[in-house]
């Protein structure tokens, strides 16, 4: 489910800072949620030369997760993935606007499994998950 | 109006896969929820290889994110996922861990 739009401008990143932030991204996202590392989504999408993103700026975080996290948790993990991009980029944090929307996790089927609420997950679900991942 | 985006990466959905993937997304979706398949859009979104990352590693994960009109029930809804979801696994050869599939209510914003 979660899953991280990084619009970025043409070459900006290599490949090698792309994975850093997709890595950094995954690490930052489950410590603060629990999520199992292999459901963070990470992918950079590149603005062509001449044009503008759909956002109005150079670079954007768009985030999409499940809902039910406190608003807190969710200013504190935008802050995190600003931060961390920033560092790997090179690029000022206040030139990195970002947004997480959120929907229901019942309305995503992920690994086989409808998702449960956050806080919902419980032993026997990080179970099931991580078996339909080995097969 | 029922839309279909599509997210996959390169390489992972063949090009002539497309069209028989997005017709059967149309027949699912409107024989489930309603509708006519004509009124069905499908748009994908490919992503370069080296873009895509997954639990830090490169991706192989297609993204079928749905949006249907308001006001659907859960048991339904799941019927349409699980449904897309075995038709993709079905078409694609992928695995249920390299697919994501959800139905989402429209919105405006």
């Amino acid at each position: 489910m979660p899953y991280y739009r990084c619009i970025i401008p043409k070459d900006a990143l290599s490949f090698e800072q792309r994975q850093d932030i997709a890595r950094a991204f995954t690490d930052i996202h489950c410590g603060s949620t629990g999520a199992p590392r292999s459901f963070v989504s990470v992918a950079f999408f590149e603005t062509p030369d001449g044009e503008q993103s759909e956002f109005g700026s150079e670079y954007y975080l768009d985030g999409g997760n499940r809902a039910g996290r406190s608003e807190e948790v969710k200013q504190q993990l935008l802050a995190d993935l600003t931060n961390a991009f920033s560092d790997i980029a090179g690029v000022p944090a206040e030139r990195i606007p970002g947004r997480i929307r959120e929907n229901p996790a019942s309305w995503t089927m992920e690994g086989g499994f409808v998702l449960p609420e956050p806080g919902q997950e419980g032993p026997e679900w990080y179970a099931e998950v991580a078996a339909a991942a080995a097969d | 109006m029922i839309t279909f985006n599509c997210t996959i990466q390169e390489g992972i959905i063949p090009d002539d896969l497309r069209p028989t993937l997005a017709s059967e997304l149309a027949r699912i979706s409107t024989g489930i929820l309603g509708g006519a398949p004509n009124e069905v859009s499908v748009q994908w979104i490919e992503v370069p290889h080296g873009f895509g990352f997954r639990g830090g590693e490169l991706s192989t994960t297609s993204a079928v994110r749905g949006e249907i009109p308001p006001g659907c029930d859960q048991e339904t809804r799941v019927r349409l996922m699980q449904t897309i979801q075995d038709r993709w696994m079905e078409l694609t050869g992928c695995t249920t861990a390299e697919l994501v599939v959800s139905a989402r209510d429209r919105r405006d914003n």
